[in-house]
């Protein structure tokens, strides 16, 4: 599925940075070279190395309330400045060619000022503007951000949810812990969001990316379509992506050293063929993926479709593996709206399975995220209230 | 007999593919007009024998399809085929309709194209022709999921009540566990097509000299015409090459000569190994309404009263006496192969499974789909509803 990809704030223009250069990296064009960036502060691209700067927008400069660092964690003020400079941002549409992509993947830090707030409006500005679907990529802070990144969170989630098609999630917080953390990190720029973004990139790009790989010369017996994933999604919400991967260990056979392209004879390739990956370890690897780290961990069970894609060398899968581990998928998920397909990679020494588990509704982490929020509200109101002025 | 074929959906265009296939490497010539129709333009790119020019992509125009299928929705399947009906239409305006006997719709019923385009297909084909439509639709597997299930079963029924005939192949009894994903369907594809192929392509040169005992196009169309559910049974023997030997030899050869009661029993062996072994779809033999048995091979090797005491055999077995048996002089053929055909069997376990379900399917939908904008609307807004959206 072809995605024009917007990125909004800091973390949203970064991860759409990431995501081009992911995409020189595997060969799989997602965008075609749509691709927009928003920001409100002045050094907002200053390590955008991957989008072209024509495509990068600043915008709310001109407002009394925005410095040099933007909109200062406000979302209100990013909303406020989005509206005001509302003609500036369609024009910016201009460069992006609707009729050459599937859909929108809108990408925003939740809990920034911009993300959360201007891409709200960015978001009602395209489904005024396009029929195609349109997504967001959310990303949800870290436990240990400050409270009101929660508060600006869980009111830009109601909004993004409300206003796009789909809202896939990626929590910082239930990832750090798989990226290398130096203790002294106190200041953003120390947080490594670099890892986060390319891991929120990877998985975003395994479950749209398929079929989109310039280098699949093979027919897919059963190929993702943009109109599969269309579908998946279409019961809106928020939603989550796993994803695991396997090491094939064909050199087992000693016969490694012969080209691919010779012939074997049948009681040479027979074990390349059955023995990595078989019925058994299809479905243990489809079932990783949905019990390990899931981009938003959430209830499976409270998932309304799945999409699952396994992305290798088709002569190593057996089709009787992939059909019951999409069945046991159905069975975990509690939905009969289970579709499956492949993505044949012949020269690929591993086997990944994604899942896109689409409209997750019981998500402990989001509601932990609202109760801290209605914490901080609390605290602004009672400043309000004594007529303090709240520092972001 | 002489056909136009259409396949519908990724399934049935493969289908007509493999049939094509095996028309060509035996030497007939069965499917004088072909065409293929998809929603998804590069399930259009795989047919090796369709020529290009007899593939047509539908609901490209359409909003939830646009050329990159319809998501595995019969509905969309549906609504595309009788929006682009015209194009579909106009892609039979040079089958010359009075060179063909009747027309095939190949369709797999658990996706979206296939069981929500096949019908409608079905639908105007009826309409422009008199000749019967045949469907032969490919039924899900229990492990591709309820989804699939729901669409097959409310497919099967628009597609059993429109056609002349319905030919149905179960996926679940063909499963096997070596296949792999680059396999996929393709060898049961080819099975399917052997049989349809070899019962079908009887009686396609209907002037034949061989035998009076031929099996003519009217036979295998009178046997059809039951508007119901069939089934084709298949079992085939490899005539030993040595060149040296007369046919008759090669055939006995790990027999001992002993004459024409022994070559009977052959017949009626292979028969009884056509009925006995996996059938297109399982079902109940007594089921069956009306039956037909065709021994396609070298017409010396098919003995007379061999079909006769296999035709008994049969009739026995079905318990009707509408059986027609024949068979096909295939001179230069390297096997003995006996089709036979069971129309109109109702009493299908696999069907009845495929409903049940695709009723638990329908309810689960239902009852997700009743709940998914509160649920939506819950996980997004905090238990008091204090936090207000940005926007």
């Amino acid at each position: 599925m072809k995605l024009a990809l917007i990125g909004v704030g800091h973390a949203g223009s970064r991860i759409v940075d990431r995501a081009l250069e992911r995409e020189l990296e595997t060969g799989r064009d997602l965008c075609n070279g749509n691709v927009l960036v928003f920001d409100t502060a002045a050094d907002a691209f200053d390590d955008i190395t991957h989008v072209p700067s024509e495509c990068q927008v600043r915008f709310g400069d001109i407002h009394p309330d925005v410095d040099a660092d933007g909109v200062g964690g406000d979302p209100d003020l990013g909303v406020t400045v989005a509206r005001e400079d509302v003609q500036e941002l369609r024009r910016a549409f201009d460069a992006v060619d609707f009729n050459d992509v599937d859909g929108l993947l809108l990408v925003a830090g939740l809990a920034g000022g911009t993300g959360g707030g201007a891409g709200a409006v960015l978001l009602e500005e395209l489904q005024a503007i396009c029929d195609k679907p349109i997504y967001a990529l959310g990303v949800l802070p870290e436990a240990d951000e400050p409270d009101h990144c929660a508060l600006t969170a869980s009111r830009a989630l109601q909004s993004f949810v409300e206003i796009a098609d789909n809202v896939i999630c990626f929590d910082n917080d239930a990832w750090r812990s798989t990226v290398s953390y130096t203790d002294t990190a106190e200041s953003e720029a120390d947080r490594p969001y670099d890892e986060l973004d390319r891991t929120a990139v990877s998985h975003v790009m395994t479950a749209f990316g398929a079929s989109e790989s310039a280098a699949m010369t093979t027919a897919a017996e059963n190929r993702i379509d943009a109109s599969d994933i269309t579908r998946t999604l279409e019961t809106g919400g928020v939603s989550s992506i796993g994803r695991a991967t396997l090491e094939l260990d064909r050199s087992d056979d000693g016969l490694s050293w012969l080209p691919s392209w010779l012939p074997l004879p049948s009681w040479l390739a027979g074990d390349a063929v059955d023995g990595p990956a078989d019925a058994a370890e299809v479905k243990r690897l489809v079932r990783r993926a949905i019990d390990s780290q899931l981009t938003l961990p959430c209830a499976v069970d409270s998932t309304y479709r799945v999409l699952v894609v396994l992305s290798g060398p088709p002569t190593a899968v057996s089709r009787k593996g992939f059909e019951s581990a999409r069945y046991w998928l159905e069975q975990e998920t509690g939905t009969v709206e289970v579709l499956a397909g492949d993505e044949p990679r012949p020269d690929s020494a591993t086997l990944t399975a994604t899942v896109l588990l689409s409209t997750v509704t019981d998500v402990p982490r989001i509601d932990a995220l609202q109760e801290r929020g209605r914490t901080a509200k609390e605290a602004v109101d009672e400043s309000e209230a004594g007529e303090a002025e709240f520092v972001w | 007999m002489k056909l136009a074929t259409i396949g519908v959906g990724n399934a049935g265009s493969k289908i007509i593919d493999r049939m094509l296939e095996f028309e060509d490497k035996t030497g007939r010539s069965l499917c004088r007009h072909v065409l293929v129709i998809n929603s998804a333009r590069t399930d259009l790119a795989k047919p090796d024998y369709v020529p290009e020019d007899r593939r047509i992509l539908i609901g490209d125009t359409h909003k939830k399809a646009k050329g990159h299928g319809v998501g595995g929705d019969v509905e969309v399947g549906a609504e595309v085929a009788k929006h682009d009906i015209d194009e579909i239409r106009r892609a039979f305006d040079d089958v010359e309709i009075h060179e063909v006997d009747a027309i095939i719709v190949a369709a797999g019923l658990g996706g979206g194209t296939g069981s929500g385009a096949g019908p409608v297909v079905i639908e105007e084909l009826q309409k422009m022709y008199d000749e019967p439509v045949y469907g032969l639709g490919i039924l899900p597997g229990e492990y591709e999921g309820g989804r699939p299930a729901l669409n097959a079963a409310r497919s099967l029924q628009s597609f059993v009540q429109k056609v002349d005939n319905f030919i149905a192949f179960d996926n679940d009894a063909w499963r096997s566990r070596g296949q792999t994903i680059e396999e996929g369907y393709e060898q049961m594809n080819r099975e399917l097509a052997v049989r349809i192929v070899t019962l079908l392509a009887a009686g396609e040169i209907d002037e034949t000299d061989v035998a009076e005992n031929a099996m003519d196009s009217s036979d295998i169309m009178r046997t059809l015409d039951t508007d119901g559910v069939s089934s084709i049974g298949y079992a085939s023997t490899t005539i030993s090459g040595d060149t040296d030997e007369g046919l008759l030899n090669r055939f006995r050869e790990d027999e001992k000569p002993v004459g024409d009661a022994t070559d009977a029993a052959k017949i009626k062996g292979l028969v009884r190994r056509a009925v006995n072994s996996r059938l297109t779809i399982p079902c109940e033999v007594t089921s069956a309404d009306r039956a037909l048995i065709i021994l396609s091979g070298p017409s010396e090797l098919i003995s007379r009263k061999g079909i006769e005491s296999a035709r008994q055999w049969l009739e026995n077995e079905a318990d009707t006496v509408d059986i027609l048996a024949g068979d096909d002089p295939r001179p230069n053929a390297s096997e003995l192969s006996a089709v036979v055909l069971l129309s109109n069997v109702t009493e299908t376990p696999r069907v009845d499974e495929i409903q049940s379900q695709a009723v638990d399917a329908q309810d689960k939908i239902a009852e997700l789909e009743a709940a998914r904008e509160e649920e939506i609307n819950e996980l997004i807004t905090d238990e008091n509803d204090e936090l207000d959206p940005v926007v």
